[in-house]
């Protein structure tokens, strides 16, 4: 199992996507999920771009299966301040169901959402919280 | 059929394919001038009918694709267009024969056929031919388009024969089964009387029906005639062919949507748009209808049935696609399908769904493909996703086919190639190669891809054997991606950056790539990273300083008010760039940047100076050696300004690595500056002065230790003078015209009496004008006198003797000490503690102010000050005066009690008396006989009564003078033998 999240800079304030944080295990080879996840942006785009013009506000923040490659599943979630989340998981790996992903995805946002709060935090900056780490370290340990 | 055309798009279906070929020796580039006026006739409207007849031209088919052409007609090479070239006419038979044996290659599928022959002088025997064309050269081939056009007609003649033929033809029995070529085993000994079997051959016909009417320009009939086939065909189960019918319909409906066509890119279809024909179609789509019967509402109500809605379009695109999913021998088939799909969904801006129908196609097996056919596809597929929108995943396989370019099963890598691809992937990973981009904000796009990205265009540029092309974007590299890379990682992008810089310094000129790319240079601004600037002023001795009117002059020219907050406003604009101090034309000038290395190794900056514009600058490069991780560290950058005129610091230069790069200080907003701008000033002497006397760590208390060039001490018993020689020395290279010499006694709560400083600058000034290298001498006199008469507590108690010097006020300590005790309390508690260190202190400065040469002119000059420290010893006390009558009335005896304070022995002498010797610390009597005079007999010597403005003043000046006349009278001199001094007493003055 391979949990790979990434966070994104929200979109509003910071037109260039790069990413915040970025966690994988095992940690070989990990360029290529560097690349999974980089072109997954596009499909977080579309999405969010063609939600966006129906329902502005009332949006579904959990943007569900991204696309799945031969190997991987990758799954996508986008804030209200398009702050972007995604995570890839190992396709064989068949415990993992929408709704844990949801799950996950809600406690990442939780999370993120404190490390926002920290005053010495400068949004924008790659996230090195300790707490944030625990959190994701957590969930890659529990779905593994 | 192995070969996919890429391009393909769905409008191609009503298309007839052209063949134009080259027969015997035509030249490359005068076939593709006439291959292009042909193409240019693309689409051709039928006389008597209001049809269009859309023709696509090939340079090069092959025939196995030909051979699906009954499968979809459009596939079907139609018409062929031979051009050759034949010089005589007895050459004309071997290029007739070369021309049928082409005509052979499509034999089964042609309907007409076209020879252009250029270059024939003469006459041809043979009679006139339809299908032959003679011209005298390439040039003169004004008829190529009509001929063509002519030629299009007759293939229109015979597709509409067929398609007429065909669609009559269901009345017959028997109807030929058409197949596609792997099919063609299938079917041996198949049970052809079968209702089945029946089926499955009128389902195709219809089928192949559909596509006449489609390339004939017969819309309606086209979708109705693919209708009828899929009816038939999915009772059979005919996949293949239900998936080419389906894919038929979609076709025709696209056609009818989107008139403009949906390959976007295609130039030749892009005129059509335009044309009144295309027009006519989209707002009265009856006006085509078949056989050009005029269109009445019944055809079109039947067309919006039978035509598919756009979200049906893809419904049917995806179950054609499945079909031909099932079979493995039409993957090409498959694959143009899923392209035409994407194509038609860029369209409909469905961006999501066209992303699956690719990521399907990159699953399609089409066997073994070459290396050159995947980079196509990679290529293909790149630019289908930079169709829908999906920049990064375009990019994605622009990368994958830059890394088949080099794969290592090619025995001749591509690195040309490969690096072009490379480059186009760049916008897609948010990155430029201009470092400004970067310069500001925060981090654009992904690090970690855009490293690895770098990492393969140096690498594909060291192999293309461009290393000049690996410094820069190794230096890209290492400027914008330092904050992301590992230690490890900097070290070794150093190294391999040194390796290459070693054949090929790094420069600041923009490269241009031979496809007029142009990169731009990459200053290593974080390498060492600079903090600020800060321009210096030159040290105090030799900064110029205006001459005071022209300075009061430019202030009341600024303005005539004190304050103005209109010129506040405008001075702090100005503030940021101007500094209020001026640098000299030929002295050397420092700028100080605070720099640190952020490298986790020693950074060894080369040949680092500033770079300015204004003046002519002659800047003298430094080198530094910075360690690892270094916190902030000043650097001082040197240079010497050539001429006058205003200087602007612009940035530094420096050379890392072998890179030399140019940092301008406008780019680095994170670089604090105080300004940039500074006056050079005309180049002024320089004075450098050394004295016989020691110098001294001394300062004189208001004057900064910068202020004062240097300074002297000595120590000097009270009233004794001594000799300071000064020598001057012009070290500079203008000559000095003048010289003024001040000086200004600082600290002093004592009175001193008499000159402290005394100098003759006649002698000096004879010199003048002081050559360079020339020196000049000057003497000062430095005298000591100083009352120390407060100091009574060190003296044993006096008894006043009650005689006196009667009613006469003597300018000495004697006097004060006659005075009542209460007096003198208030003076000795205001002298404080100099009282109990029995050493007073005499502090002076003395200033040269000197100027020449062209800084004179402009009305500046230097100065240079040099601080005298005397530190002042008693030498001996009048404790008591008394007088007695001598023999004479007009004399009289003065007694003088005189203690010597010193740890010497001492002598004193007097006018009309012997030495007296006094041991240290020893009080003795000295007897002088002297003549009697009356104070108010003095003449009134050197009193300018208007000089003085208070009455104390006068009568300090009086007492003065009076001073000096006892003093000349009594002339008292004490010598202090063991330090061979010998100086008159000045304590009675």
């Amino acid at each position: 199992m391979l949990p790979f999240t990434v966070y994104f800079s929200p979109d509003v304030f910071f037109p260039q996507n790069y990413p915040l944080y970025i966690r994988s295990v095992p940690s070989q080879n990990e360029l290529k999920f560097h690349y999974t996840v980089h072109t997954s942006l596009d499909v977080v785009e579309e999405k969010v771009s063609a939600v966006g013009k129906s329902l502005a506000d009332q949006r579904e923040l959990y943007l569900g299966l991204l696309y799945p490659t031969e190997d991987y599943k990758v799954y996508g979630y986008v804030t209200n301040s398009k702050v972007k989340f995604v995570i890839v998981v190992d396709s064989s790996n068949t415990s993992l169901r929408d709704n844990e992903i949801r799950s996950m995805f809600r406690k990442l946002h939780n999370s993120f959402t404190d490390v926002m709060c920290n005053p010495f935090y400068n949004p924008g900056d790659p996230i090195l919280s300790k707490a944030f780490n625990g959190i994701v370290s957590g969930m890659m340990v529990q779905t593994s | 059929m192995s070969v996919p055309d890429y391009m393909q798009c769905a409008e191609d279906h009503q298309t007839v394919l052209v063949v134009v070929q080259p027969v015997g020796i035509v030249p490359e580039d005068q076939f593709f001038k006439i291959y292009k006026r042909i193409a240019s006739v693309s689409q051709v409207s039928i006389r008597d009918s209001q049809r269009l007849l859309y023709i696509r031209y090939r340079h090069h088919y092959l025939p196995e694709n030909n051979e699906w052409g009954d499968f979809q007609t459009h596939r079907k090479v139609v018409g062929l267009v031979c051009i050759t070239t034949c010089g005589a006419a007895k050459d004309w038979p071997q290029t007739a024969e070369r021309f049928h044996g082409q005509k052979e290659v499509y034999s089964s599928t042609l309907y007409d056929s076209r020879l252009l022959v250029f270059g024939l002088q003469g006459e041809i025997a043979e009679q006139q031919r339809t299908d032959v064309a003679f011209y005298p050269s390439f040039e003169e081939c004004a008829d190529v388009e009509r001929r063509v056009e002519d030629f299009v007609e007759s293939i229109f003649i015979v597709l509409e024969s067929k398609r007429l033929d065909r669609a009559t033809d269901k009345s017959g029995d028997k109807i030929q089964l058409l197949c596609v070529p792997f099919e063609k085993k299938d079917f041996v000994g198949l049970d052809t009387d079968s209702r089945h079997y029946k089926k499955r051959c009128q389902g195709r016909m219809r089928k192949h029906v559909g596509d006449l009417c489609l390339q004939a320009g017969m819309l309606q009939d086209a979708l109705v005639h693919y209708h009828m086939a899929v009816e038939l065909l999915r009772a059979v189960n005919d996949f293949l062919w239900l998936g080419a019918a389906l894919e038929g319909l979609c076709s025709a409906s696209v056609i009818f949507h989107y008139p403009g066509g949906t390959a976007g890119k295609t130039a030749a279809r892009k005129p059509s748009i335009s044309q009144p024909a295309d027009a006519s179609k989209r707002h009265r789509p009856g006006a085509l209808t078949a056989n050009g019967i005029s269109a009445d509402t019944s055809t079109e109500i039947g067309r919006a049935k039978n035509c598919l809605s756009p979200e049906d379009i893809i419904d049917k695109y995806k179950e054609a696609i499945s079909y031909y999913g099932k079979y493995k021998n039409a993957g090409v088939i498959e694959l143009e399908a899923c392209v035409k799909a994407v194509r038609v969904l860029a369209i409909q801006k469905r961006a999501r769904e066209a992303s699956e129908f690719l990521q399907n196609a990159v699953y399609i097996n089409l066997g073994q493909l070459s290396e050159e056919e995947k980079i196509q596809r990679y290529s293909i597929l790149s630019e289908l996703y930079e169709l829908i929108g999906f920049h990064r995943k375009s990019a994605f396989f622009k990368r994958v086919a830059a890394m088949q370019c080099v794969a290592p099963t090619i025995p001749e890598p591509g690195w040309r190639a490969c690096y072009k691809l490379l480059l186009e992937t760049l916008p897609g990973y948010s990155l430029s190669l201009d470092p400004k981009d970067f310069s500001k904000g925060s981090h654009r796009g992904w690090a970690a891809v855009q490293m690895r990205l770098l990492h393969e265009l140096v690498y594909a540029s060291r192999r293309m054997g461009n290393p000049g092309l690996s410094v820069r974007h190794l230096s890209f590299l290492l400027q914008t991606m330092l904050d992301f890379l590992s230690d490890q990682e900097k070290k070794e992008v150093t190294q391999s950056l040194e390796n290459y810089t070693s054949k090929c310094p790094g420069g600041m000129e923009v490269i241009t790539l031979s496809d007029g790319l142009k990169l731009p240079p990459v200053p290593f601004t974080k390498l060492p990273i600079v903090r600020s600037v800060k321009l210096l002023n030159l040290p105090a001795s030799l900064r110029p300083h205006k001459v005071k009117c022209l300075l009061e002059q430019n202030v009341s020219t600024a303005s005539p008010f004190i304050y103005s907050p209109i010129i506040m406003h405008n001075r702090g604009e100005e503030r940021c760039k101007k500094i209020d101090f001026q640098w000299v034309q030929g002295d050397v000038c420092e700028v100080q940047l605070m720099v640190y290395n952020p490298m986790p190794y020693e950074l060894r900056v080369e040949n680092m100076g500033l770079l300015t514009s204004g003046v002519e600058f002659e800047s003298l490069p430094a080198a530094l050696s910075l360690p690892a991780e270094s916190g902030l560290y000043p650097v001082t950058l040197v240079g010497v300004p050539r001429t006058a005129g205003n200087i602007t610091v612009n940035g530094y230069h420096t050379s890392v690595f072998g890179v030399s790069s140019d940092c301008l200080l406008e780019g680095l907003p994170s670089v604090k500056t105080s300004g940039c701008l500074v006056e050079v000033i005309p180049s002024l002497p320089r004075l450098q002065l050394s004295t016989s006397l020691p110098r001294s760590a001394h300062t004189p208390q208001p004057m900064s230790k910068e202020q004062l060039s240097s300074s002297v001490s000595v120590q000097l018993f009270n009233g004794e003078e001594q000799q300071l020689t000064i020598t001057l020395e012009n070290i500079g290279s203008e000559d000095i015209e003048s010289l003024e010499l001040t000086s200004k006694t600082v600290n002093t709560k004592d009175k001193v009496f008499g000159r402290f400083l005394s100098w003759d600058l006649e002698e000096a000034l004879r010199h003048l004008p002081l050559k360079p290298g020339q020196t000049v001498t000057l003497s000062i006199s430095i005298k000591v006198k100083l009352d120390f008469s407060g100091q009574e507590n060190l003296l044993p108690d006096l008894n006043d003797d009650g005689i006196s010097v009667t009613g006469l006020p003597i300018s000495s300590p004697l006097r004060q000490l006659l005075k009542p005790r209460a007096e003198n309390k208030a003076v000795s508690s205001e002298s404080g503690k100099a009282e109990y260190s029995h050493i007073k202190t005499l502090e002076a400065v003395l200033n040269f102010k000197y100027t020449g040469g062209a800084g004179k002119v402009e009305g500046y000059y230097r100065e240079l000050s040099l601080g005298v420290h005397v530190d002042v010893e008693p030498s001996v006390f009048f404790t008591r005066v008394s007088t007695l009558p001598a023999t004479s009335t007009r004399q009289c005896h003065l007694l003088l009690d005189i203690f010597n304070p010193t740890e010497h022995e001492l002598t004193v002498s007097a006018k009309n008396s012997k030495d007296l010797v006094l041991h240290p610390s020893e009080c003795q009597r000295l007897a002088i006989q002297v003549d009697k005079f009356d104070f108010e007999s003095l003449p009134q010597l050197y009193q300018e009564p208007a000089s003085f403005s208070s009455p104390k003043q006068l009568e300090e000046e009086r007492q003065h003078a009076q001073g000096c006349q006892i003093n000349s009278k009594l002339d008292i001199c004490w010598s202090i033998i063991s330090l061979q001094s010998d100086y008159r007493d000045c304590m009675v003055a």
